[in-house]
């Protein structure tokens, strides 16, 4: 399961994190390392992109970009 | 002299501690071959000099944005003796993982736990003491917005360079990884200091290519390949990848240091921002409250500005009078060269300088929306829309600022587009900007309207303005798609941080830096392109023949006063041409003065001026007596007649200038758009200043015995063209680069003159080509003005509908004994990296 297939206010645990070494250094970069907790705030208006919540803030990401995080629902 | 670098992660309040330290002395220019800001500011404090660097914002020092390499660079080759660290005190837990990857290199640190008062806000309570032991360096606390905590960074920083022998090199322990690094560390025999040899040997492990090609440089016999091997064993040894590996240790250290020094007081409880959040980005009520926004930004900005402008115009009007005044006077029609080219100069840097009331309420506004945190929310509600034509979230701000409603202007619009972290889009959104409404064309629109669409300007005026939004789309979609395809882009990531009150002294300085930008840079090369213009405006000049004529002309209306003064009471005093060309020129400058005073007093004051440098032409001017008044009323016409014969003479110039045979040889051209060569001039001379393509046409089309009709009139009785032709002239005049100015903005935004040249001829290209197709067709269909435009409008319109739908078309499915390569996995690399 991808974090773009969560819902709006649910938990998961980031799994795994694919795509090539400049995406990945990013999703590390912004706080999306492996084992760590994320919480999906809401949808945009327009369904994407989405904002969650991690490491005690909020942060936007397109969906293109969520469906490379591989997440575990909590 | 203490060297300083000043490095953060964005939104933790980086500048605004920049602005405290530094107060309005900042020296700002661009960090090498880059167009990324770079302020520094140099004070004394304590006996010591500092010089302090501001380094971009950075989550983390990977190579992978433009800002993290600059910021690597700098601390790589300028090695700063101290990094202050910029931590936002409500947010430890992300924002100390920079901190722990500036500890690393080497260079003594110094953590400033900032916003201090949002932390407390949020309930957080930070043990700062334990945190620096912790850490082993200095840490202070500051809230920059509120203007506390100057001295105690000051004094942390000067007591850390006193103390930097003290300073042992803080290394993490990466246990597993730990052979590797000390491995690739020992084949680095550079002396690096004070930069860490490990630091550098755990940036070779990372992959880290700008960091590879640093010690290369410098160090012929370091080995590449030896740490790739080292990279691959530990990989297949413990099957984890470095990057992540790294990654986790630092965030967990990040961790460890919150965990310890941290409590929450109001854990679980939804801070004030996220609450504002729910209304702000509500489903229902974000876009609303999005476009109240946008409204009151154009209304205090372009239409609040334009009010200002009012009182400012007179001060410009004002300095282009006493150049006037200056300059050698003109003797009936006969005007001294110098004095044409001092008011050529004087109007084309009047005019760009009349905008900037409006920059300094923009750029104010800009500020607020940046410091505000906004900004990114903006991008995050339309992100959708603009990712389709290749733009970004955060084209929105700079597209309307160039004029998505009734009218802007690029200047403003292509500086706005700084802070789009997607390079290609940037790049797209700077080359798209000139094509939105610039305010300047409005005058140019409603000639043409007000001459050919009389009835239907409404109409007209709502379709070229609202076409503007989807030809700018579409260029979009063009250049991302060829010219832009290999520029780098980036993962859409943004943080949305907390709302901030901006702090006034942080919103002016910025305005006021980006207007002195303006200034330096664009008024100056506006000056010098205005010199050559004027060079081909004036040569050749006028033939001997054309001389002969104009002279008769100038002596027959001297001929006319003369008659109609003879036997007058005054007749004395202005006998000779000198006299009578002092007296006109008393005259006109009276009443050009008159026009720009209103109260009573100055009035009295411009009277008794003008009655103490002349008593006897005041008298005429004023026209109290039956003679007086005789005189007055020639002089009247002779001030008619010597306008009507400079104007001629300086259209007969224009048409035997270089412009002019310019706009003549292009013709062969534009004849096929119904354009004839005086067209061509106006759109050559407008492209200097927009506002002049007005000036120029009206001028090129006046009727002159009938100077009482209006432009629109002149120009629809004299010029022989239909509506068809204005249509035409409209639709080339929105596709056209806007002006000079921007294109100058353009130059400074990319760092190319190469982008310059293709923002201006790459519209034009496709300006003339549509032009020459819709005429064509307009003549062979007999289109009206209205119904050409109109189809041209729709084309556009479907084009755009057509460009937004089409990469819609993904694979949206998954499951199935599939390859990870296919479907929505694999969506970010299918879109941004063809």
């Amino acid at each position: 399961m991808s974090l773009n297939d969560l819902e709006e206010g649910s938990f998961c645990i980031i799994k795994k994190l694919d795509g090539d070494k400049k995406i990945v250094q990013k999703f590390l970069d912004m706080g999306f390392v492996p084992n760590s907790e994320l919480k999906v705030v809401r949808n945009a208006p327009l369904f994407d992109p989405i904002e969650v919540h991690l490491k005690g803030y909020n942060i936007a990401i397109r969906r293109s970009e969520a469906s490379n995080i591989q997440v575990g629902l909590l | 002299m203490i060297k300083v670098a000043l490095a953060g992660q964005p939104n933790s309040g980086k500048s605004t501690v920049f602005n405290l330290l530094s107060g309005v002395y900042q020296h700002i220019a661009n960090y090498p071959g880059v167009t990324v800001d770079k302020k520094s500011t140099t004070f004394n404090y304590k006996y010591e000099t500092l010089e302090i660097v501001d380094l971009p914002g950075t989550y983390s020092f990977s190579s992978y944005s433009l800002e993290e390499r600059v910021a690597k660079d700098f601390l790589i080759d300028e090695k700063p003796d101290i990094i202050v660290n910029i931590v936002d005190a409500s947010n430890i837990k992300r924002s100390m993982y920079l901190t722990f990857s500036l500890l690393e290199t080497g260079i003594p640190v110094v953590v400033v736990l900032n916003m201090m008062d949002i932390a407390k806000d949020n309930g957080l309570e930070l043990d700062i003491a334990k945190i620096s032991n912790m850490l082993g360096v200095q840490v202070v606390s500051a809230s920059s917005a509120k203007g506390i905590g100057k001295d105690d960074i000051l004094d942390a920083i000067v007591s850390t360079y006193k103390n930097s022998e003290l300073y042992s090199p803080f290394e993490i322990n990466y246990e597993e990884l730990e052979p590797c690094i000390k491995d690739v560390e020992s084949t680095i025999s550079i002396n690096t200091a004070p930069i860490s040899k490990r630091w550098l040997a755990i940036k070779a492990l990372e992959g880290d290519t700008q960091v590879i090609v640093k010690i290369n440089s410098e160090d012929k016999s370091f080995d590449e390949s030896f740490v790739k091997t080292q990279e691959n064993f530990f990989h297949s040894t413990y099957d984890r990848d470095i990057n992540q590996f790294l990654a986790t240790f630092r965030y967990d250290s990040a961790d460890v240091i919150f965990h310890k020094t941290v409590i929450e007081h109001k854990k679980g409880e939804k801070t004030f921002s996220q609450k504002l959040d729910m209304v702000i980005l509500n489903r229902w009520l974000a876009f609303p409250i999005l476009a109240l926004v946008m409204f009151l930004f154009y209304q205090l900005a372009i239409v609040g500005g334009y009010k200002i402008t009012d009182y400012t115009w007179p001060l410009l009007a004002a300095f282009k009078n006493f150049v006037i005044g200056v300059l050698p006077e003109a003797s009936i029609a006969t005007v001294p060269l110098i004095s044409d080219f001092g008011v050529w100069m004087v109007n084309s840097v009047n005019a760009l300088l009349n905008y900037i009331p409006i920059f300094i309420i923009l750029f104010a506004l800009i500020a607020i929306l940046e410091d505000s945190g906004y900004m990114p929310r903006i991008a995050f509600l339309l992100d959708r829309v603009f990712r389709k034509f290749g733009l970004h979230g955060q084209s929105t701000l700079p597209l309307i600022l160039g004029g998505a409603f009734t009218g802007g202007c690029a200047v403003p619009g292509i500086m706005a587009t700084k802070g789009i972290a997607d390079e290609r889009a940037r790049m797209a959104t700077i080359l798209t900007v000139p094509y939105m409404n610039c305010l300047a064309k409005v005058p140019f629109y409603t000639l043409l309207l007000g001459a050919f669409f009389a009835s239907d300007m409404g109409v007209m005026m709502f379709l070229i303005s609202t076409v503007t939004i989807f030809i700018a789309l579409i260029v979009a979609k063009i250049v991302t798609s060829t010219v832009l395809v290999n520029r780098e882009t980036t993962p859409f990531m943004m943080e949305l941080p907390a709302y901030h009150i901006p702090t006034i002294k942080g919103v002016l300085l910025t305005a006021w830096q980006r207007v002195w930008i303006y200034i330096k840079k664009v008024v100056t090369i506006v000056m010098a392109v205005a010199v050559v213009l004027f060079v081909m405006l004036e040569f050749p000049g006028l033939s001997s023949d054309q001389k002969q004529y104009f002279a008769t002309q100038e002596s027959k209306a001297l001929e006319d006063f003369d008659k109609a003064i003879e036997n007058n009471l005054y007749y004395e005093q202005i006998k000779s041409k000198e006299m009578v060309a002092d007296l006109l020129n008393f005259y006109d400058l009276y009443r050009a003065k008159r026009m720009n005073t209103s109260t009573p007093e100055a009035v009295e004051k411009l009277d008794a001026d003008f009655e103490s440098k002349n008593k006897i032409f005041f008298e005429l001017v004023r026209a109290n007596d039956s003679d007086s008044k005789k005189v007055n009323r020639a002089l009247r016409n002779l001030s008619k007649d010597r306008n009507r014969l400079l104007r001629e003479i300086k259209d007969t110039k224009i048409e035997n200038s270089v412009l002019g045979s310019i706009g003549r040889s292009m013709e062969v051209v534009t004849m096929y758009a119904g354009f004839d060569w005086k067209i061509n001039i106006a759109f050559l001379s407008s492209f200097a200043a927009r506002e002049s393509a007005v000036a120029t046409l009206g001028s090129l089309y006046e009727n002159n015995k009938a100077d009482s009709i209006r432009a629109e009139e002149a120009m629809a009785q004299n010029s022989g063209y239909s509506d068809l032709h204005a249509v035409i002239m409209i639709i080339f005049m929105i596709l056209t680069p806007p002006c000079i100015a921007s294109m100058i903005v353009i130059k400074l935004q990319t760092g190319k003159y190469r982008w310059m040249m293709f923002a201006i001829f790459f519209p034009i290209t496709i300006g003339i080509g549509i032009c020459i197709a819709l005429f064509n067709m307009g003549l062979a269909y007999g289109w009206s003005g209205l119904e050409t435009m109109v189809y041209f409008y729709v084309g556009m319109a479907l084009i755009a509908t057509f460009l937004g739908i089409l990469p819609t078309k993904k694979i949206n499915w998954k499951g199935g004994f599939v390859p990870k390569t296919r479907g929505i996995h694999s969506n970010y690399e299918k879109y941004n990296k063809n």
